[in-house]
């Protein structure tokens, strides 16, 4: 039984060139990290908005944990979807503290509750006594740590990971491999991880696939 | 399968943002309809001697007058603009931003006063007296045309101005230097590298201007220049014909219709811009006479353009203090201050949502944004004669209902508030706080808005937690460019006002109308300082981009 399912999926950004993404069919199981590797432009980041409901395909159908949130008659909102996402250039809002970052998908819970969710949160990436502090007063690692605590406290279906090493120097980008991959098994979480780099999926993913050209590679 | 896809897209696409971006752009719709609906009607009498005795001249002034000031506007600013942005001369780091001064002061009170100033009985012919010197009246008749055309060309030239300087300083460095090394004379560079370049820009400059003075009725007036905008207030208010007026209005708005699409296609295709960083041109160093004459030059247009007229509006005011630092003076304030921060804060909230709407560049979104912004370009007249008729179509419409509340059988009351005003403040200015707020979200792109949805927020929480909050600047600019802009307005405000309602602007107007020229002097200044406060934020913005 597979938890992500994407099934004969196509985009295009305009309808006078040719699809970004075609025919796209994809499975994930529970509790899986996907590498999705590719060279640029292959349509791999437009394949995680699409899951996340920030595009709507031309075509074709995604079920996040049974449920259908879109094909052509469904399209169920971003907001709606339990779908996390780690942007690569993290994009923590410049006007809230890490504490308030990291609890404002938390709106729903009642304070006490929140509090403590944000602070498991920010425990499970180690930065702890961090909360008061504004994203401009972070380094990028921290920064990279902050924006993945923000999208694992609401405890999402799915987590999606746009380059989220891209903007790191080499040396961190290995220490936080290990530490991602160690986060996301504790976690339990599945993840659909976008990069160009190997080894990042080798480090971090239980399994990978090659795109090119808007479809899998064999 | 196509049908559950649309339904799929209305879905999604029509929520209140949308609903309330689409419903403004239909009321936009209403008194521009209404304009063209005066094609469809009989002509009545009025008209037909219109259309036979004054149509022709009214054409005729307001052809010549755009196409003088367009003219000369372009010849003032784009010098200026060269003489600033490519040659060092004493004061010039001064004069680069002085010259937007003029900006400041409405043509409307540079026209009364200049006039005065010049008068048998003004500054001028009594110095000129006292010191022996006879002068012609013909030469110093400030009237009419000769009149208009120097208020327009010496108060809004910074249009142009400002446009060209901009786009020589940023984008023109490498052309020119090369231009230089290639041997090229210092004329050679600006008619045949400088101008051609900036000519996109200078057409937009002067496409304001023009909007200015085809909406004019200030100066015009004054000078007695006969134009459509002066012809519509004349039928209006001379004949109380709603309906010439109406047809004078179509008369115009055909004309505005037509340059803005003239402008387009001057423009098309010629968006010449270097990508990635440009840095200023090297100046070239005037010496001597050189120097003498272009400071010479840039002082002399300062002069006319600011001080002279704001230092006679000082003095004028200290003669006229007693006689209108009065409670009605303060009346007038708080009635200009009251409509303007009304409008502006609709007009905020328009341009937010719009903004909004239409991040996304459909076509659909761009033409949205278009029209909700078009009004920029419309004169006062017609807009305000829109407005009247739908009001008064309103009225006619509710009249049993206010029979039925018991306020009489058909009293005017829509048509005699001050929601009329108000609106066309809003229809006119919504540009101005569009484009602060359009340029406020290009700055933080869709990244944090993106993730404030996935986190589990509506398209309003996130509005209202991540957007609002990262856009205070850009919204509290676009309110004040545009609470500045209305306070400066007098067409809209002379024909929309209810009865007995004055504003600084109308009071000013007023005042200069029935010769009280000296107690005009305080308004003004205050207007004028009103003003002051958008020319130092336009400079603000500037030096940020800079930095």
């Amino acid at each position: 039984m597979s938890f992500v399912e994407i099934r004969d999926l196509t985009f295009a950004y305009d309808r006078r060139q040719p699809p970004v993404i075609e025919r796209f069919s994809l499975s994930v199981e529970k509790g899986e990290v996907l590498g999705i590797l590719g060279p640029s432009g292959s349509g791999k980041s437009t394949l995680l908005r699409l899951i996340a409901g920030l595009e709507v395909p031309a075509a074709g159908a995604i079920d996040i944990a049974g449920k259908r949130v879109v094909d052509d008659r469904t399209f169920v909102p971003p907001e709606k979807r339990g779908v996390g996402m780690v942007f690569q250039d993290y994009a923590l809002f410049p006007h809230l503290t890490v504490e308030q970052n990291v609890g404002f998908g938390l709106h729903r819970l009642p304070r006490k509750e929140r509090r403590e969710r944000v602070r498991e949160a920010l425990e499970l990436v180690r930065m702890a006594g961090f909360e008061k502090r504004y994203p401009h007063e972070l380094s990028g690692g921290q920064q990279q740590r902050a924006a993945l605590a923000r999208a694992l406290a609401p405890n999402p279906d799915v987590l999606l990971m746009d380059e989220p090493f891209s903007n790191l120097d080499a040396d961190l980008r290995v220490s936080i491999r290990d530490e991602l991959a160690a986060i996301l098994r504790q976690a339990g979480m599945t993840c659909l991880f976008v990069t160009h780099d190997r080894e990042d999926v080798e480090a971090v993913c239980d399994r990978h696939i090659v795109m090119d050209a808007g479809k899998q590679r064999k | 399968m196509a049908f559950a896809r649309i339904m799929r897209l209305m879905r999604r696409e029509l929520d209140g943002w949308r609903l309330a971006g689409l419903g403004w752009a239909a009321v936009l719709l209403l008194p521009f309809l209404f304009i063209f609906s005066a094609w469809f009607a009989e002509p009545n009498e009025q008209w037909l001697q219109i259309r036979a005795y004054l149509l022709k001249d009214y054409v005729a002034g307001t052809v010549r007058l755009t196409v003088l000031t367009g003219l000369l506007t372009a010849l003032l600013g784009v010098s200026l603009a060269w003489l600033v942005a490519a040659h060092d001369f004493p004061l010039r780091r001064f004069f680069r931003w002085a010259l937007l001064l003029p900006l400041a002061i409405p043509p409307y009170i540079a026209a009364y006063t200049y006039s005065n100033m010049l008068s048998y009985t003004g500054v001028v012919q009594k110095t000129l007296r006292g010191l022996g010197i006879e002068v012609s009246q013909k030469w110093l008749a400030f009237g009419s045309m000769r009149g208009a055309l120097f208020s327009f060309v010496f108060f809004l030239y910074p249009y142009v101005y400002l446009i060209a300087r901009t786009f020589m300083e940023r984008q023109c460095a490498s052309w020119v230097e090369n231009a230089r090394l290639l041997g090229a004379r210092p004329l050679t560079v600006f008619f045949r590298v400088a101008l051609p370049m900036a000519r996109p820009a200078v057409a937009g400059g002067v496409a304001l201007v023009v909007y200015e003075v085809l909406g004019d009725y200030g100066v015009t007036s004054y000078f007695g220049v006969r134009t459509l905008t002066t012809g519509i207030f004349q039928t209006w208010f001379g004949m109380y014909d709603v309906e010439s007026a109406m047809r004078l209005a179509s008369w115009l708005m055909a004309a505005v219709v037509g340059l803005f699409f003239l402008e387009r296609w001057l423009r098309r295709g010629r968006r010449y811009g270097v990508s990635g960083r440009s840095r200023p041109i090297a100046l070239t160093r005037l010496r001597g006479i050189a120097a003498a004459l272009a400071f010479a030059f840039c002082f002399l247009v300062f002069a006319l353009g600011f001080l002279i007229p704001v230092l006679q509006l000082i003095a004028w005011a200290f003669l006229s203090f007693e006689d209108v630092w009065k409670p009605r003076f303060w009346r007038w304030t708080l009635n200009t201050v009251a409509v303007a921060m009304v409008a502006a804060f609709a007009v905020t909230a328009i341009s937010l949502v719009v903004a909004n709407v239409c991040r996304r560049r459909t076509a659909l979104n761009q033409l949205l944004a278009r029209w909700v912004t078009a009004g920029y370009a419309m004169p006062g007249a017609v807009i305000a004669i829109g407005i009247l008729a739908v009001f008064i179509e309103l009225d006619r419409l509710l009249a049993p209902f206010y029979a039925a509340a018991g306020w009489g059988e058909r009293p005017l009351l829509l048509s005699t508030s001050v929601a009329m005003l108000v609106l066309g403040y809003v229809i006119r200015f919504t540009a101005t706080g569009y484009n602060s707020v359009e340029a406020g979200y290009e700055g933080i792109g869709s990244r944090f808005t993106e993730s404030a949805r996935l986190l589990g927020h509506g398209r309003t929480r996130t509005f209202f937690r991540v957007e609002m909050p990262l856009l205070r600047g850009s919204i509290a600019v676009g309110f004040l460019l545009t609470f500045v802009e209305i306070c400066k307005e007098l067409p809209l405000a002379l024909l929309l006002r209810p009865f007995n309602f004055e504003t600084l602007a109308t009071q000013t107007y007023r005042y200069a109308k029935d010769e009280q020229i000296i107690l005009a002097a305080l308004p003004s200044l205050l207007v004028i300082a009103v003003s002051l406060l958008s020319v130092a934020v336009l400079h603000a913005a500037e030096r940020r981009m800079e930095r």
